[in-house]
């Protein structure tokens, strides 16, 4: 079911570019495998893949560049790879519209759901599996953009003007890391030093509402310093 | 620039101990007249200089004024210098050499005490090098070995006995990984010309972020939540305070024999957050106690264990980046038996206010 799916790998380490390649064509992908900047650029001209998976550090060349430069031409899901400690560069990649980051070294069971979240997202993009009546549901929680309300298994939760806004973005957004700014932007269409902390506690708001618990698997995941993703 | 303000407290505390001695001597000679314990006053004062001010100056400074006024004041003939009665001369060079060896030896000994601290933590951090080193080879003999073996001798294996290479392979990478977290946790906190940068980090959300790691690695292990209710923020380096609590909870599951219940309990104490990570499992024995957070440098001697190393320098780790938090951390044994561990962060209300 998944062969239609092409994905461009564009990474420098060899061993790392097989594992990936493996691991995709075992799920059943088509993997197109780029060892570097020149060669992911051309492979992705000519291959039109539906995702790609890119290293930043690239030896010829900024993966930044790449993904500015594909952005300009598609929207098509781009998966990050990075080192732990380069929150900065992340929060640049996703800013520069990357859907997601995948922190070295990763299990192959976590690289493979964000995949496949990647891709899920894509085909909402492209209208094909939103719902026609305008609602998000996922397990249990109904956000009906329409009416402007939010249930959790039949009961409605009372959310304010702005914590429905954010979580309506969030939602459209599913599958993606949305970082602080461009929630900020989203939200309120300005930021000041302020804004950070208002949104800071408009999720800490939302997450009550939802009845979040730490440590437990809940709607809205906390990318500490980064984001959220729904 | 930050040179002058001290060399100008040198040497106002230099004028004002030359002055006291005077004052001291003055006194003595006037009320008693015996001259026999100037010279020792003087001494004294220039000793008290030498230790208190950096380097030479001051203290031979002092030594040479002392003689000085020593001479023009207190010898006789009075309020002249005459040097070449033969006694003034030699009480003179006597004070000069005394003084100037007073101030050589305490200038010594301040250069050797930092020098020893140094070396000090010199030592602190090879040793923690060697015995780190001496760790990570084991996982990489199995890495290693396992996988050779798998790929030169794959067809005389049983399924059973791959699977079981396989599984040592994936935990040791795993225990690889910890260490290398925690060894890029103390090369961040070592740079002591880098300031750890801290955010502004909501306490629910780096929570959530801390235990959703942790369940990743030990998808088993339950862990109870307590935490207050209202909206806490803590300036901290976000990463390093999750690899405290990681490295916390993964002590706990490695050593606490017979735990049933892990516990995290955050509460706010006049701008404190204090975390408290207990467990119901065998406790800490009394003598690990002490060197708990430092005892990873002393664990050489025991045998090779990996994993026990590990916890080691994971609580070393804990103490360090607390310490570079400006917080404390404590490990005890509560009364029920289990392990308490402890730490304090400051809430940002204080950081608001400065």
């Amino acid at each position: 079911m998944n062969s239609k799916y092409k994905v461009l790998i564009v990474e420098d380490e060899k061993n790392i570019c097989h594992l990936i390649g493996a691991l995709l064509e075992a799920d059943g992908y088509q993997a197109v495998p780029a060892r570097d900047f020149a060669n992911g650029k051309m492979l992705y001209f000519s291959h039109r893949p539906d995702l790609m998976i890119l290293d930043l550090g690239l030896p010829d060349g900024d993966g930044m560049d790449l993904l500015r430069e594909i952005r300009k031409d598609s929207l098509v899901p781009v998966i990050v790879l990075s080192a732990r400690a380069d929150e900065s560069d992340k929060v640049a990649a996703l800013d520069l519209g990357a859907n997601d980051y995948v922190t070295k070294p990763f299990s192959s069971a976590e690289l493979m759901a964000r995949v496949r979240s990647a891709l899920r997202t894509a085909a909402r993009y492209s209208g094909t599996a939103l719902s026609p009546d305008g609602t998000f549901t996922r397990d249990g929680l109904l956000i009906d953009y329409g009416a402007r309300r939010v249930f959790i298994n039949q009961s409605e939760i009372k959310l304010t003007h702005t914590e429905f806004d954010i979580l309506s973005y969030l939602s459209r957004c599913s599958g993606k890391v949305v970082t602080y700014s461009a929630i900020i932007k989203e939200i309120w269409g300005y930021s000041d030093s302020g804004s950070v902390k208002k949104l800071q506690v408009n999720m800490a708001n939302i997450r009550k509402k939802l009845g979040a618990k730490p440590g437990k698997k809940n709607y809205i995941e906390n990318e500490l310093g980064i984001g959220y993703r729904m | 620039m930050k040179k002058f303000p001290k060399h100008l407290a040198d040497a106002a505390f230099t004028m004002f101990l030359l002055a006291a001695c005077f004052a001291l001597c003055l006194l003595i000679q006037t009320v008693c007249g015996a001259h026999t314990l100037i010279p020792a006053i003087f001494i004294l004062g220039t000793f008290l200089t030498a230790l208190a001010t950096n380097g030479y100056l001051y203290g031979i400074l002092s030594a040479l004024a002392s003689v000085l006024i020593f001479e023009f004041v207190f010898e006789l003939p009075y309020f002249s210098l005459y040097f070449t009665l033969t006694d003034n001369l030699v009480t003179s060079v006597i004070m000069i050499v005394i003084a100037c060896m007073t101030c050589t030896l305490t200038t010594k000994i301040k250069k050797q005490e930092t020098l020893k601290s140094q070396s000090e933590m010199e030592k602190m951090r090879a040793d923690l090098l060697r015995a780190v080193s001496h760790d990570l080879r084991t996982p990489l003999t199995t890495i290693y070995g396992a996988s050779s073996a798998m790929l030169e001798a794959g067809d005389g294996l049983s399924a059973a006995q791959k699977q079981q290479m396989l599984q040592s392979i994936r935990e040791d990478a795993a225990w690889l990984t910890r260490m290398v977290e925690n060894l890029l946790s103390i090369t961040r906190l070592d740079d002591s010309n880098v300031k750890i940068i801290k955010t502004s980090t909501v306490l629910d959300e780096f929570l959530d972020a801390a235990l959703i790691k942790f369940h990743k690695r030990y998808p088993e292990q339950e862990v109870s939540v307590e935490l207050p209710d209202e909206f806490i923020t803590i300036e901290m380096d976000a990463l390093l305070i999750e690899q405290v609590v990681i490295n916390i909870l993964e002590n706990a599951v490695c050593h606490a024999k017979g735990m049933s219940i892990l516990s995290l309990k955050v509460s706010v104490l006049s701008e404190k957050a204090v975390f408290e990570i207990s467990d119901n499992g065998c406790g800490i024995e009394k003598e690990r106690l002490k060197t708990l957070f430092t005892g990873y440098y002393q664990t050489e001697n025991l045998p090779p264990d990996s994993r026990r190393s590990n916890a080691g320098i994971g609580l070393s780790v804990c103490a360090a980046i607390i310490r570079a938090h400006g917080g404390t951390i404590t490990a005890r044994n509560s009364e029920s038996g289990g392990a308490l561990f402890c730490f304090t962060l400051n809430t940002e209300e204080t950081a608001d206010e400065q």
